[in-house]
């Protein structure tokens, strides 16, 4: 718990210094203060990539070990993607309503793969939610949690394969289409939030730690008694 | 509604559900017990 705690502490501490970055970085010349939201919206995708490649990592560790704590990191790294994607998409929506004059298009990859990635992993902590036996829930959502993952690439590279309303990305091999004022608070945002999803991983697999030992059932009178064989029978 | 509202809205709501979940766990966590 100490130790949950102080990620904890360092995890708010990262947070204000990105707030801070976030709110006095200059604004960009045609979208004045909307610009700002980049550094909630891409550290919130980022993370949601990431969260969704360590559930794949984890499902396809239980699939192969069968170690509980895989299914643990698994599933603890599913639900904290879901909550960063759906950050994402919220100002997503409030960005592009400001500066594409509409919240949402259907038509729209990026943003039509990213709503389709995060129901896929909702269904993912629903099924969790539908099966009580740890094995048979372990099992399922880790072939689930396994095929997932194939949406990460297809939605990071919707932007390069498609014609879309969203822009490329920011950060290329060749560098930054940024200003570095910019940048720099993206990028102090994006570690902020990176800090932050290990607190709450270690939070969340503590729990599921925990919960999973209250399930465990307790020694019985009648462990300790065996029933006898035949053949012992027969022999007296 | 000005951009600064809406974007000062927009922080506070991500910031504030990042919270929520983070006052969940800790909640059920004792509960959990140790």
């Amino acid at each position: 718990m100490t130790r949950i705690r102080v990620l904890f502490g360092v995890a708010a501490a990262a947070m204000a210094v990105g707030l801070w970055f976030a709110l006095t970085a200059p604004p960009d010349t045609l979208q004045g203060e909307y610009s700002r939201l980049i550094n909630i919206h891409v550290p919130s995708l980022w993370l949601a990539f990431l969260a969704f490649g360590l559930t794949a990592l984890g499902s396809i560790m239980w699939l192969w070990k069968q170690k509980q704590h895989w299914d643990r990191l698994a599933s603890a790294s599913a639900e904290i993607g879901v909550l960063f994607t759906a950050i994402g998409l919220f100002t997503g929506m409030v960005w592009g309503n400001a500066v594409w004059g509409r919240a949402w298009d259907w038509g729209d990859p990026r943003l039509t793969t990213t709503a389709v990635m995060f129901f896929v992993y909702l269904g993912y902590l629903a099924l969790r939610n539908a099966v009580d036996d740890p094995l048979v829930k372990a099992r399922r959502s880790s072939v689930l949690g396994a095929i997932a993952v194939v949406q990460v690439p297809l939605v990071y590279f919707s932007v390069n394969l498609f014609r879309t309303l969203h822009q490329t990305q920011s950060i290329r091999p060749d560098g930054s289409t940024m200003p570095s004022e910019m940048l720099v608070a993206m990028l102090i945002n994006v570690a902020a939030f990176t800090i932050l999803y290990v607190a709450l991983m270690a939070a969340r697999m503590d729990i599921a730690r925990v919960e999973e030992m209250s399930r465990e059932p307790g020694t019985l009178a009648g462990d300790a008694i065996k029933a006898p064989k035949l053949n012992e029978v027969k022999d007296v | 509604m000005s951009e600064t509202v809406v974007v000062a809205g927009t922080f506070a709501i991500s910031y504030a559900l990042i919270l929520a979940y983070s006052v969940y766990l800790h909640r059920r966590r004792q509960k959990a017990g140790s």
